[in-house]
């Protein structure tokens, strides 16, 4: 599969490159600015006045992402009709059961390692990263999605696991 | 060209104290060491890159053990630095002990040796995090001394930074009376006219976070090494994960925070301004303190079986993080250039240009500390992406800037404008593309961590490689500058340099203080003990016996109760005159041994043997472990009442924490 950028991580990189150009415009309005000689006192008073502002708008923007982001948390499970599917990461396999599924399911997937630590990382037909839970020895991840598209979905490695990590990939099918 | 002389300190007076000659060869020596490794390390990374890129092919044994070296070596170039600059900055205000930071580089320095033996020679491959179990599952790619070998080696990083945080603290609180005052608390009541300088704020909160990261490092290496004497001993891996996560992304954290210390003094040098102490820093340092100690639970998300509120916290620490950052420590930077005339010279530039990559690097990590972003960007090259936003582009151009400042100082003057451009200009392009293509592969799913990239990616790689490539030439051109810096030769200003040196303080020998002071901690060590003691009560017994994880525990009660009555002997007037001089070396040494040796101890093959004898498997408990908690607190007596209390509590919580782990044995 050729990777794709899907909607959510566009919006990632976009805010990512806000963020940045607006961090580059500050500094670079510093650097410029620098080269004038104004007193500090009057630097003091005005840029505490800004800071408290500064410290409004930036806790407003991290309390806002915070919260936002409680409502798309990946952790929720089970529901009513769900496909409990196996899965177990080893070195450096996949096995899954059942191995297809219907496209609009949704699957329950039960994930462990059967040595070391794997990363269960999983990706549409569309080239699309629709997320990740991790294949801990001893321990039973559950991870719920809805199967949208029909093709060839691949599972790749997401936690370093050995000199073949990079191999861990493992395809499945989901029918139409 | 600029060749005039520099002005440092033009409109100082009293407000920023350059260091001295200690300060400056401290400084030099582990900035010098850190650069180097630095170097080496990123060469290694370049290769790492090209191979990734197809512009040749590093076979997988090769890239997996380079990229272990990679993580580890630059953890130890970064480390080393800011160590460095740090000591350098806190020197100006107190006077440090030489022979402690030297022993603290030594062996991290011998640390990073065993790590390149364990990687280059014996093919140690699990990453620099070695997460339980993959140093186990070699699968003939490695064998038990490489494993050792690397497991040693970091625990000697480990114990050389504990040893340097000691001294700090020590140091520190005994300047300044009391820990709440050194972290300039009683500030904040209006209770002190004379705060601490900024600098010694927030070496004082990294020597707590850098003890704390410690202990739990020792815990899982000791952890590890327990189980490569004998395969009996059982780890669980989700406490495993947690523990080696605390101490690695904890350390790491550190870095930066280290590297603030120079920031404070030098910056000032170059505006003409003061960085005084003001209320937001202490309360910025404060939370700081909480934040770094509680945002690790970042890299768990993806393990759903931790409980949520973890996550919880760890989202809001790691989001909150940005706040005294953006709001106190770049903010006030960005005060002090503002219509500053700032000087513009090598050492001044790369330190304003180490902000904006603390700030876009911070903004990159705090992205990915959002929950459902982390589900699409974990393990991705996202990761890579952001710490090496901040740590190359903002932590290595600090240490960078310290260099280039002492050759400044030594030359009296800075290098030529068009030297010092191109080199900056080619970093700064270099160093942003190499990180803008990881951000966007991130973005696209790639995985980290992959010798041969399967999904078509190679391209994103090459361009990847190119911007290291130019990156490359820049830091070469760096180090012509600093080269060019050094023929300049001994001018004018050393004549006052050296009358600085020569009126430097130098370092008294601290005077050891009472580990107790008031009756309630006389109180609290009773209580202590006689909890403790119910360790030996025949229920409490039986029940250990019949379970690992409360017979471990049972062990750090007994622990706990030969500390807490060290603590009272040694309180006892008589005993206390005839123990108050000296020895402070060795009871640094008992103070971080004897809790490691504890922990090796409860490994089943040492014990075994005694389980027969019934009053040798008694003394094994009452001596061996009341003996170890006692040698511990005894030691830790000799290091200053903050740093006794603080030994202690770690090396019980590090029994604490090893019971909760520990399965098999």
């Amino acid at each position: 599969v050729t990777l794709e950028l899907g909607e959510a991580q566009l919006a990632i990189l976009v805010a990512f490159f806000a963020l940045s150009a607006f961090f580059a415009g500050v500094f670079l309005v510093v650097a410029l600015r620098s080269r004038r000689e104004l007193a500090f006192e009057e630097v003091r008073a005005s840029g505490y006045r800004l800071r408290k502002r500064w410290l409004v708008v930036l806790g407003a923007v991290l309390a806002s992402a915070l919260l936002a982001s409680a409502f798309f948390l990946p952790y929720a499970s089970g529901g009513a009709d769900v496909t409990e599917a196996r899965v177990v990461g080893g070195q450096f396999y996949w096995s899954l059961s059942p191995s297809e599924f219907r496209q609009g399911e949704r699957v329950r997937f039960d994930v462990t390692g059967a040595d070391v630590n794997h990363g269960f990382g999983i990706y549409d037909p569309s080239g699309h990263m629709i997320g990740s839970v991790q294949a801990m020895p001893g321990y039973h991840n559950k991870l719920t999605l809805t199967l949208e598209q029909a093709g060839r979905y691949t599972i790749a490695c997401l936690e370093y696991c050995g000199l073949e990590h990079h191999r861990m990939i493992h395809e499945f099918l989901v029918r139409p | 060209m600029e060749t005039g002389s520099l002005t440092l300190g033009r409109r100082i007076e009293v407000s920023v104290a350059a260091p001295g000659a200690s300060g400056r060869r401290i400084g030099l020596l582990f900035a010098g060491t850190g650069l180097a490794l630095f170097a080496v390390m990123g060469l290694l990374g370049l290769a790492m890159r090209l191979s990734q890129g197809d512009v040749y092919t590093l076979p997988p044994t090769w890239f997996y053990r380079i990229m272990t070296l990679h993580g580890a070596g630059m953890l130890v170039a970064a480390l080393l630095g800011q160590m460095g600059a740090m000591w350098y900055a806190v020197r100006s205000a107190v006077p440090l002990s030489a022979g402690r930071a030297l022993v603290g580089y030594l062996a991290i320095v011998s640390g990073a040796v065993l790590v390149l033996v364990a990687t280059l020679v014996g093919g140690f491959a699990t990453g620099w995090t070695f997460l339980y179990p993959l140093p186990f599952f070699a699968r003939g790619a490695w064998s038990t001394w490489t494993t050792w070998a690397f497991l040693l080696g970091l625990v000697a990083v480990g114990a050389g930074f504990m040893v340097y945080c000691v001294d700090l603290l020590a140091r520190l609180t005994h300047r300044y009376g009391t820990l709440a005052r050194t972290l300039g608390l009683t500030l904040l009541s209006g209770r002190d006219d004379d705060p601490p300088p900024p600098q010694v704020i927030g070496a004082t909160v990294v020597a707590i976070a850098g003890l704390v990261s410690s202990a739990a490092g020792v815990t899982i290496l000791a952890a590890e090494i327990g189980r490569l004497i004998d395969t009996n001993v059982g780890i669980d891996a989700l406490w495993a994960k947690n523990v080696t996560y605390f101490f690695g992304h904890t350390y790491a954290n550190l870095i930066i925070y280290l590297a603030v210390g120079a920031v404070y003094v030098l910056v000032p040098l170059f505006a003409g301004r003061p960085w005084k102490t003001t209320k937001p820093i202490v309360i910025g340092w404060t939370a700081t303190l909480v934040f770094v100690l509680t945002a690790y639970f970042h890299h768990l998300y993806m393990d759903f079986v931790q409980p949520e509120g973890l996550a919880a916290i760890g989202t809001i620490s790691s989001s909150a993080a940005a706040i005294p950052v953006l709001v106190v420590t770049i903010y006030t930077g960005m005060m002090l250039v503002w219509g500053s005339r700032y000087r513009w010279t090598l050492a001044s530039t790369l330190l304003y240009l180490g902000f904006a990559g603390w700030a876009i690097g911070g903004a990159g990590a705090v992205l990915d500390s959002l929950i459902p972003v982390n589900f699409r960007l974990h393990n991705t090259l996202w990761v890579p992406a952001h710490f090496h936003t901040y740590l190359l582009l903002g932590v290595m151009f600090w240490v960078m800037a310290l260099l280039a400042y002492f050759l400044e100082q030594r030359a009296g003057r800075t290098t030529p404008l068009g030297l010092r451009v191109a080199a900056m200009t080619l970093m700064v392009a270099g160093g942003f593309g190499l990180v803008a293509v990881w951000y966007i592969s991130g973005a696209l799913g790639t995985p980290r961590r992959y010798a041969v990239q399967p999904f078509g990616t190679a391209g994103w790689s090459l361009v990847g490689s190119v911007s290291a490539l130019v990156f490359a030439v820049g830091f070469f051109l760096y180090l012509v500058a600093l080269l060019s810096l050094l023929r300049v030769g001994r001018p004018r200003s050393q004549a006052s340099l050296r009358r600085a040196d020569q009126a430097e303080p130098a370092p008294e020998p601290l005077p050891v203080e009472r580990p107790v002071r008031k009756a309630y901690e006389l109180f609290f060590l009773a209580l202590v003990m006689t909890v403790a003691a119910a360790a030996v009560l025949p229920p409490v017994v039986d029940a250990a016996e019949n379970g690992v994880r409360w017979h471990h525990l049972d062990h750090a009660a007994l622990f706990l109760a030969g500390a807490a009555a060290a603590f009272a002997v040694v309180n006892v007037g008589d005993v206390w005159s005839r123990l108050r001089h000296g020895y402070a070396n060795l009871g640094l040494a008992l103070a971080i041994l004897a809790p490691v040796v504890s922990l090796l101890a409860m490994t089943p093959r040492f014990y075994d043997s005694l389980e027969g004898n019934a009053s040798l498997h008694l003394g094994y408990h009452l001596l061996f472990f009341v003996g170890m908690g006692a040698l511990t607190a005894l030691g830790a007596s000799r290091l200053g009442r903050t740093p006794a209390w603080m030994m202690v509590f770690l090396s019980t919580g590090m029994g604490v924490l090893y019971a909760a782990g520990i399965l098999g044995g």
